[in-house]
Formats: C-alpha cells, structure tokens, sequence
C-alpha cells in the first residue's frame, strides 16, 4: 500500500491534480462562484493527496528518483529526486496550501464582479504546481522552470488587485528582485556545469571534487545571494515588504510560509548536500546572516503600522532564526562535529514547519480583518475582539506561537535552536565561541522584541475601543475562513505538544544527508514524554508543561471565584478617565506603543521626526491653525545600498546610449570593425 | 514522604512572598526613621482585596478577565518548578531554564495585554515601557542562566542546584559576574528601583503599577500576589547562585534523616532570602528611580557583563 | 578559358567597385554595378565549361538577366523618377576615401589572413583581392549618404563574395546556387518595397536625415 503512494505514479497524480484545477479554473472564467469552487477544490484535494505522499514517504522512507523521457535538448532532462528532504517540504506546502485553500473559498468572495476569478484560480494553482517542481527537481534547468513558473505566477497574484497603484508597483519591485536573484543562481549552476559538465544534481554531488576551491567560493556566493532574495535576507529583503501586503491575503500566507522556504530548502540542498565538503567560513557568513536578518527583522516590523507589513518584517526575522540553526549545521559539518549539525538541522527544520504554520495563520488573521475594515492600517482598528471573537482567539494563538510562549510550537523550535547555539558556545573555542554567543544574543533580543512587537499588534487591534467608525460595522468572518484559520491555530498548538513525535520524524530526515550519518543514537532523544538532549543537557516537556498550567489554571480559579467570598458582585463600569470623557484618541496607538523601542535603537533604525506648523496669522506667530507631526523610519538599504547601484547603472546606460547615434552609415562601420576584430583574433 | 515534599515546594511560594515584600517594606521604613507597616501587612492587604466587590470597565474583553489568573498560575507552576530548599527532586520536564523564562514571558504578556485592554492612557504606556524593558531584560536573563549552565553543563535547573562545584577557584569570577547581571535584571522584572517605583500610582514612575491600575477585587489581588511570587522565584535563583556549596543537602533516597535535613534546608532558604530582601531594600533606599531611557544601558550593561563571564568559563 | 583571364576579370571587378566609391552620378554608378554583374557571369560560365554542370547553366542564365539587364534597368528608371541624378556627397573627401581603399586593400593583403586566403593556394592573389573588394563594399555603405549608393554597396559585397567562393573552388555547391538565387530574388523586393516607403516617408533618401532611429 505504502508503495503505490509513494510510488512516481502517485507523485504524477499530485501534480496533475494541480494542473487540472489551473486549466478548469481558467476555463471557468466566466462564471465566478465556479471557478472559485473549482479551483479552491482541486487545491483541497491535490493538497491532501500531497499531505498523504510527503507522510508515507517520510514514514517510510521509501525515497524516489526517476526520470521521465522525451526532452527535446540535450541539456535538460526532467529528472526528479524525491528524498526525505523534498518530502518533509512537499508536507509543508501542502499543509498550508490546505488550509489557506479552505480559507480562500470564502476569502476570494469579496473579489467577485471586480477581478478575474478564473484568473486568479490559475495562477494559484500553477504557483503550487510551481513549487512542487522546485522541490523535486533534480536537474539544475528543469530546476529552473519550476522556479520560473512559481516566480512568474506569484507575480500575477502580487498584481492582482491592480486597481491601488501601490500593488503594481509592488509587483514590479518584486519582480526585479527575482530575476536579479535567478540571474545569480543561473550563473551557480553555469559554473557547477562548467567543471563538472552536467546539470544533474546527482552527477554535480559525485563530480565535487573536481571543483577548484575558488569556484566552489564563487558558486557558494552566487547560490547564497541568488536563494537569499527569495528567502528575504537583509540586505536583499526590500521586495518582501512591499510585495508580501499586495497580494491576496491566502496568496501573502502561501508565499510567507512557503515559497521564501524554497530559497532555505535549496540552500540546505546545495550546502549540507550536494557541496559537501565546505569550508567553515561558509558557515560562518551564514550564521552571521541569520543574526543580521532576526534582529533587525524584528526591529523593523516594531516600526510598521500596516498589518501586514509587519507580519512581512516578522517572516524576515524567522527567516534569520531558520538561518542561525543551518548556520551553525553548515559550521559543525565543516568541523567533523556531525552529531551538532544534526541537532541544529534539526531546530532549523523543525522551526521552518513551525513558521510556515503559524506564519500562515497570522496573515490569515489579518485578512479576514482586512476583509472587514478595508484598510491595512493598525492605527484604525481597536476594539475588534468584541466584533470578531474567533478571529481575535486564533490570532492570539498565532501570536503567542511566533513570540515563542510555551505550550505553542515557536517555542519548541526556538529551544532547539538555542540548544544548539549552547553546545557550539560549550565545545568550540574561543574564536567561534564569541560568534556563537553573538547569536545566542540576537536570539535573545529577538525573541523579547517579537513579543513586545505581537503585544503592540494584537492590542492595537483587537482590544481597547474602537479607533473609527469602521470597526462598529465589521462583522465576523465566513465559516470556511474560520476553519482554515482554527485548523491552523490547532496544529500550531499539537506540534507544540507533540514536538517530541515530531522531532523525532525530523531526525529521520536529518539522517538522511550523508554528512550526517555516521551520528550516535543518542544526541536528540525525543521519547513520548519531551525533547532531551545527550548527556542530559537539558530537556523539557511540553505536554507536562500544559498539564500543569491548566491544573493550576482550575485550581486558582476554583480557589478564588468559588471558595473565597462568593457574595461578591462585579460591577460593569467604566475605565478611570480623570473626570474627562472617554474617546479613542485617549488609547495608545501602535505607532506610540513601540515608539520608545525605536528611540533605543535609533542607531540602526534613524527614526526622523518632522513638525509642520499652519499658523492662524503667519505674521504674528501665536495661533496655530494646524499641526502635523510625521515620524518616519530611515531606509537605509534604498539609500546606501540600492541607489547608488541604480545611480551607477544608469549613468553607465547613458554613456553607452551613445552608441546609438541613429545613422546608419555608424551601424555598418561598427560591422565592419566587428568583422575586422573577429577575423583577426580567429586566424 | 516525596509527596509531603512535593506539597511544601508548591505552597512555599505564594505562602512566603507576601512575607517578603513586607519585609523589604519594614526595612525601607527603617532606613527612613519610620516605624512602618508590620511584615505582615501585605497579607492583610491581600485578605482585604480577596473580599471586595470589583468594577470592570466596559471596554474590557475577557482577556482582562483571564490575564490575573494566568499570570498567577504562571508563577505557581514556575515557583513549583524550581529548587527551593531541596534539590535532590529532579524535574526534567519542566525544570529547563529555557522554559522557565518563556513562561515568565507568558505572564508578561497577559499582564500587558490586560494593561491595552482597558484602552486607558496609564494602562497603554505601561504596557509600552513593560514590554521595551522586557524586550531588552531578556537578553540579560538568558545569559546569565546561560553562565551557569555552561558552568554546570547542563541547562536543568535542578541539576545545577545539585551541583557543588561553585566557589571552587575558576568559576568563582564568572559566577560572581553572572550574579551582578542576574541581580540588574531581577530588579528590571520585578519593577523594583532603580527602574520602577512600586509604591507610587504616578505615571512618572509606574511601569508595573500603571498595567494594573484597572484591576480591583480578587483581580488585584491575583496580580499583587503573583508580583510578589515573581519577586520570590526570583529571589530564590539570585540566591541559589550566589551561595552555593554545602547549603543544599544532596540527600538522594533516605527519607527518615530527611526530616531534618528538609527544616535546615528551609531554614537556611529562609536565611537566603532574608539576606537577599536585605540587599534589595538597601539598594532601594540608596538610590533614585532612573530616568527610562537611562534603562536600557543598565540592561545593556548587564547583558554585557554575562557575555564577559561566559567568555571567562575555561 | 585560362587563369589569367580570370584574374584579369577580377581586376575589372575591383575597379568597378573603387569607381563606384568615386562616382558621382548614380547613373554611372548603376553602370558599373551592370559590369560587375557582367563579371560574374563570366566567372560562372567559365566554371559552367569546366564542369557542365546545368545548375550552373541555369544561374548563368538567371544571372545574365536579373543582374546584369534588369537591375541597372531598374535602378535607372529609379534615378529618372525621382531625379537622383547626382549622388549624395560622402562622410570623407576624395583624397581620404582614395588613402582609406588603400588600406583596406593592404590589409585584406595582409599576412593575418592567410589562413582564410590560402584554401587555394594558386589562387592566393585572387582571393585576397576578392576579400579586399568585400572590404571595399562595406565601406561603400559606411561612406556614402545616399540610399541608392548603400544599397549597390551591399549587392557588390555579395558579388565579392560570390567572386570569393568561385575562386575559392566552391562554386559546385548548390545551396550557393539556391542562396544566390534568393537573394537575388529577396533584395529587388525589398528594394522596390523600402525605396518607395522611404520615399513616402521621409522624402528622400538621403540617409543622414532619417534620424528617427536614433535610440
């Protein structure tokens, strides 16, 4: 039974059911509901067919490679490899395609009769259908249209609500970004090709020797700049926060939870699989990447008011967290020390399952209140807790889980990585030593910013009074929306619960890297009760854990409301007001909330304050009329980093401009010299 | 015999802390030529709030309703979590430090929920200011359990308690710099001086006070009592740091001696703590409130100070 | 017919097109152009007695009258259309132009290219004068302002490298035939074709003011 489903045909289907819901959805243009219907429901399916793959192969580890036949050039061949690795992220992304799918057949109701359903339907499908490829392609061109399909379909959805300008450009931006990104793996594997002289990837991992070491650097950059703009490194992040918000809010979960992970996933590919062995500094520049990206992830989505924008910066941040665990992987590979680099794969896989999780159910969340305030900005709502009670109780789960609050799933997988940075800091010396306790560091801060940043976010929307008129006409969300997000709001909690059957999973698929195999039993026990490191380093449950809070939890409360004076009443008042009356403005908004964390760090972050003042009578400055006050947060990578490169390049386009003089007789003479030039250098 | 144990470990905590803040609070007065409240005044207190009627404001959801009880049970479970007076229990399922400070953050995060809740000016900027130094306090937190982990190689709490190795030559330095570190951001948790002052209402000085100032009735008395357990757990650790060797009896099985050794090993905490509440109430007496954003170097300092000590072990 | 003959025609040819570089009226230079056709007609009918091939014939045959009769025919009834008497002044004086053929000569002559000169060693001469006589051609459309002149200039550079490819022994190959033939066929279409829309267009065809393709 098992081998049916793990089984190429199987994998066939997969794909095809995503392509039948493509074709369908675009052929059903016409008529929205259906398309709606169609699409989302092939979505459903093909997800839970892929849930049901990803499990069996990874259960039992029956792994796939196979080719198919009939390509037309010589250089590509549609090979795929489907291993443990390319399992466990076919899990996620059908995981989260599920549930946003789910969520999306009452989402995408509020676009009918202004876009294209049938077109959106098809793109979402080919996008899935995109990544798929990606992950299981084995060879470096077929890798490349996959990559290709996905990049190009998500540009579409990005685009879709084109009617605010802001989203196109948005688009636009993102699409650069991407190409710039396939330009620099492009080149990684024209290098791979040229001296090993394949585009497999099971030929390239036999033929490493034969890479001389300053080629293997180039290609290591090359591939580290190229998977770092979809992941959304800084500095290479500028598109993630303006393209992420654009889209649709299922689209934005999808892309949040999913496709940045494929730059990880390739890079796990290319560095603990197919280069091996590395050098260390590979490692190093990683690790030093990651804490980069989740310290000042999170510092900057303290400074977002716009929702989504925030979750954006917050993608960015885990993508740092991910980042440190294969840091410190690629480091003790390079080290020999394989039994740590099995433990930080492991924390990075395990945090990658968790962010896509509860990453997806933020933005969920913030769709379903979009939907109903039809504005991105914080600074209106308030108060929306008593309007749409679910969606505030999911949220919250989702932000307990991304602050790292036990008994959720963010918890589980930050503790793995810092167990991880522990050991480093414990076993290296002294010069790897001081970097590992930087990161133990960034962690740290990261992990306090983040819960300061989701208080700020689910109090300024979700408590207090309303902040505008809008919030009194919201109303709670479809019930599909509400599954969607309750089903993930669930899971989140289960793996927080279950971490330890689920590491235990994971540690067959580390396993599975050869760099890794020769480990001892014992590094990472995870038996039925919690996680527990060797030698007893530390362990922790979390089902104990939960236990005991809830016991508490009932016991105090029976103690208290029950036990000790039960004559007393509580009274329905209002907030003390020092005698004025009550108004929202009185309330903290987002902006002033994390204002004072801004100021901190104004180093990094160049906050700048503007006053405006419309005076009354502008020769005797007494009365003013108006007064504006704009804060605003410097950009330093546009600044610094971007604008003189677009400086350069343009300057650079207009010299050579000249060229083009518009005389024909200039064309031929450079025809002639051009001629002149070749015959001479070839004879 | 473990089970009686076991009881007392989870009682201690919130029997003993109003004890503690009392005692701080007789001191202070002392130092400043007052007669002041009797020690046990906080428990009267809290009696008084348990049987008052509460108001609750309209804009309130039931996360303001929720957040005292879990903030307390928070410190129940953290307070029966962690050594006190014995150490031969072994707890390793929730016994980790890493635990131990993402559940303290847990109550943190209720506490300022419960503060944005009420959507009034005091409880919005208390929030605000909890959640920056909190932010900031983390880093210092980690480190400086991280110092002693490192020492003891391992990061359960219990284990290290069971540890003798400390005040033996090399470690001493790095312990006593762990201990500076840990002292700055106990005093930064615990909204004590030189970050908050916890016996004014003034918006000036309230970062703790001003999350609360809606709260009334049993709700109140939820949140008093859980600071003072939080002032307790943190106590307890700031000490087992500090004096380590030959206070705790490794006692292993045998039970019938055990009678004793438990009274002296509580004996000896309440001595601990004593000491410990003596040096909180001198350094509340000797110096003034610092200004906010004189905060963060503080924190930052103390953060500093870890790292040093963990790049000192070996 | 023998090889000095040969090589004398193709000194004919080179002069032909070093006229064209001097003329200045086009009509004179549409002759010219006539005589070179006229010369490569020979060219094929002698290699036609050498190897009876009727492919050949054949392209002597079309030859004889596309591009020797009824193109100078067409481009003179152009010049009376449209009154282009004189053709258009160059970019470089006379005296340039003249030292400029000199050194593209010399360099088509020049050692470097041997390689490319020497597929038949006998005929090493002839073919360095036929690569030469390519260089002049494109230089023809460099130097010259004038539509007509650029476009005489590109069919005496595929008579050039038709008079290459004969002395170079290749002439049996058909998909030179073919290739010939279609060119031919494809450049009086367009040639009708542009000219007139180039006309409508801009008015004239004096190239140096279609400056609307500036980039």
């Amino acid at each position: 039974m098992l081998e049916i489903i793990t089984s190429p045909i199987s994998f066939f289907i997969l794909l095809s059911l995503f392509f039948v819901g493509a074709i369908g959805s675009l052929l059903l243009r016409k008529d929205d509901d259906s398309a709606n219907i169609w699409s989302n429901f092939f979505a459903i399916a093909g997800s839970l067919w892929g849930l049901l793959f990803s499990v069996a192969t990874i259960i039992s580890e029956h792994t796939a490679a196979f080719l198919v036949n009939g390509s037309p050039f010589p250089l590509l061949s549609f090979s795929f490899n489907i291993d443990l690795l390319s399992a466990f992220f076919i899990f996620i992304i059908s995981l989260i395609a599920l549930f946003c799918s789910i969520y999306a057949v009452g989402y995408v109701r509020h676009y009918y009769q202004k876009y294209n359903i049938g077109a959106l339907g098809f793109f979402y499908n080919f996008f899935i259908l995109g990544i798929l490829l990606v992950l299981t392609a084995s060879n470096g061109i077929f890798f490349l249209i996959g990559w290709e399909i996905m990049s190009v379909a998500s540009f579409f959805m990005v685009i879709y609500d084109r009617d605010d300008q802001e989203n196109v450009k948005a688009g636009f931006l993102y699409l650069v970004m991407t190409y710039i990104g396939t330009a620099f793996i492009v080149v990684a594997f024209l290098l791979l090709y040229k001296f090993i002289g394949s585009f497999d990837f099971v030929t390239i991992k036999s033929g490493v020797a034969l890479l001389p070491i300053g080629a293997k650097n180039i290609i290591f950059l090359a591939a580290l700049i190229g998977f770092g703009v979809k992941a959304g490194i800084i500095p290479l992040h500028i598109w993630l926060p303006a393209a992420h918000p654009a889209a649709p809010s299922h689209i934005s979960a999808l892309m949040s939870g999913v496709m940045i992970k494929t730059g990880i996933f390739m890079m796990m590919r290319l560095f603990l699989d197919i280069l091996q062995p590395i050098p260390i500094w590979w490692g190093i520049v990683v690790l030093i990447i990651g804490i980069i990206s989740s310290l000042l992830g999170v510092l900057y989505a303290l400074t977002e008011h716009d929702i989504k924008r925030l979750l954006a910066y917050h993608s960015i941040e885990n993508i740092g967290i991910i980042l440190l665990g294969l840091g410190s992987a690629l480091i003790f590979s390079s080290l020999s020390m394989p039994a740590l680099a099995f433990l930080s794969l492991v924390a990075a896989l395990f945090h990658t399952l968790n962010h896509a999780i509860f990453k997806s159910l933020l933005f969920l969340g913030a769709g379903s209140v979009i939907n109903q305030m039809h504005t991105r900005n914080m600074e209106e709502y308030g108060g929306l807790i008593k309007y749409m009670p679910q969606t505030a109780f999911f949220f919250l789960i989702g932000s307990m889980a991304i602050s790292a609050l036990p008994p959720f799933n963010g918890f589980f997988s930050e503790w793995l990585t810092f167990q991880s940075l522990f050991q480093g800091i414990a076993i290296l010396d002294s010069s790897m030593r001081w970097l590992f306790i930087l990161a133990v560091g960034a962690l740290a801060f990261t992990g306090g910013l983040a819960l300061a940043c989701f208080v700020k976010a689910f109090g300024s929307i979700f408590l207090a009074r309303p902040r505008s008129t809008e919030v009194t006409h919201a109303k709670e969300s479809p019930r599909s929306m509400l599954i969607g997000m309750g089903a993930l709001a669930m899971l989140s909690f289960l793996f927080g619960i279950f971490s330890s059957q689920t590491v235990s999973l994971l540690e067959k698929i580390g396993r599975s890297f050869d760099v890794l195999q020769k480990i001892p039993e014992t590094i990472l026990v995870s038996n039925s009760q919690g996680l527990m490191i060797e030698n007893s380093f530390s362990s922790v449950s979390g089902l104990t854990f939960l236990l005991s809070l809830v016991g508490a939890l009932i016991v105090v409360a029976i103690i208290i409301d029950l036990i000790i004076n039960r004559s007393q009443k509580i009274k329905i008042g209002a907030t003390w007001d020092c005698g004025t009356d009550l108004n929202p403005r009185m309330e903290i908004t987002s902006t002033g909330f994390a204002r004072s964390i801004v100021v901190i760090f104004k180093g990094i972050l160049k906050p700048s304050i503007q006053h405006t003042i419309d005076y009354s009578d502008s020769e005797s400055r007494y009365l003013p009329r108006t007064r504006t006050v704009s804060l605003g947060v410097g950009d330093v990578y546009k600044s610094y980093f971007y604008q003189p490169i677009l400086t350069m390049i343009t300057s650079l386009s207009m010299r050579v401009k000249n060229i083009q003089s518009g005389n024909t007789n200039i064309y031929v003479l450079y025809i002639l010299i051009a001629l002149l030039v070749s015959l001479f250098s070839i004879l | 015999m473990t089970i009686i144990i076991l009881e007392i470990q989870i009682i201690l905590t919130p029997l003993v802390s109003p004890l503690c803040a009392g005692v701080i609070n007789k001191i202070k007065a002392r130092l400043q030529n007052r007669k002041g409240a009797s020690i046990f005044q906080p428990y009267r207190d809290l009696w008084k709030l348990l049987h008052k009627d509460e108001i609750i404001s309209r804009d309130a959801s039931w996360i303001f309703r929720i957040a005292p009880f879990i903030v307390f049970s928070i410190t129940l479970l953290i307070g029966a979590s962690i050594p006190l007076f014995t150490s031969f229990l072994t707890n390793t399922l929730t016994g980790d430090m890493l635990l131990i400070v993402y559940a303290l953050a847990i109550g943190t995060f209720f506490l300022a929920l419960g503060g944005l809740d009420i959507g009034s000016a005091f409880g919005g900027f208390g929030s605000s200011r909890e959640m920056t130094l909190s932010a900031l306090a983390e880093g210092g937190f980690i480190f400086s359990l991280l110092t002693i982990a490192l020492i003891n190689g391992t990061t359960n709490i219990f284990a290290i308690a069971n540890a003798d190795i400390f005040l033996h030559g090399k470690y001493l330095f790095p312990t006593l710099l762990a201990f500076g570190g840990f002292l700055v951001v106990l005093l930064a948790e615990t909204a004590r001086f030189p970050y908050d002052n916890p016996a004014t209402h003034l918006e000036l000085t309230m970062i703790h006070e001003a999350m609360i100032l809606e709260y009334s009735g049993k709700k109140l008395a939820l949140m008093e009592w859980a600071s003072f357990n939080k002032l307790l757990s943190f106590n307890k650790l700031f000490i087992f740091l500090a004096l380590w060797v030959n206070l705790f009896f490794p006692i292993g099985l045998a039970y019938t001696p055990g009678v004793i050794t438990i009274s002296m090993g509580i004996i000896i905490f309440m001595i601990k703590i004593f000491l410990g509440v003596l040096l909180i109430a001198l350094l509340e007496s000797s110096m003034a409130k610092f200004r906010f954003f004189r905060l963060p170097d503080l924190l930052l300092i103390s953060f500093i100070l870890n790292a040093i000590a963990i790049g000192l072990i070996r | 017919m023998n090889q000095i003959f040969l090589q004398f025609l193709l000194g004919i040819m080179f002069l032909t097109i070093v006229f064209l570089h001097l003329s200045k009226k086009n009509f004179s230079a549409s002759i010219a152009y006539g005589i070179q056709s006229l010369v490569i007609v020979l060219f094929f009918l002698n290699s036609f007695f050498e190897t009876n091939n009727l492919a050949i014939l054949l392209v002597v045959f079309l030859m004889l009258i596309v591009k020797v009769i009824l193109a100078p025919l067409f481009f003179i009834r152009l010049i009376k259309k449209n009154a282009l008497a004189f053709s258009v002044s160059t970019y470089l004086n006379t005296p340039l132009t003249i030292i400029s053929i000199a050194i593209l000569t010399f360099i088509a002559h020049y050692q470097k290219f041997s390689p490319l000169t020497s597929i038949v060693p006998a005929n090493q001469d002839s073919l360095s004068l036929a690569l030469s006589a390519m260089f002049l051609s494109l230089f023809l459309i460099i130097n010259r302002k004038g539509a007509l002149s650029q476009i005489l200039g590109v069919l005496s550079l595929e008579n050039s490298i038709v008079a290459f490819v004969i002395f170079a022994g290749l002439e049996q190959n058909p998909a030179l035939q073919i290739g010939i033939m279609f060119n031919i066929g494809i450049w009086i279409l367009i040639a009708t074709i542009f000219m007139s829309m180039i006309l409508k267009h801009f008015g004239t065809l004096n190239v140096s003011s279609m400056n609307n393709l500036k980039g």
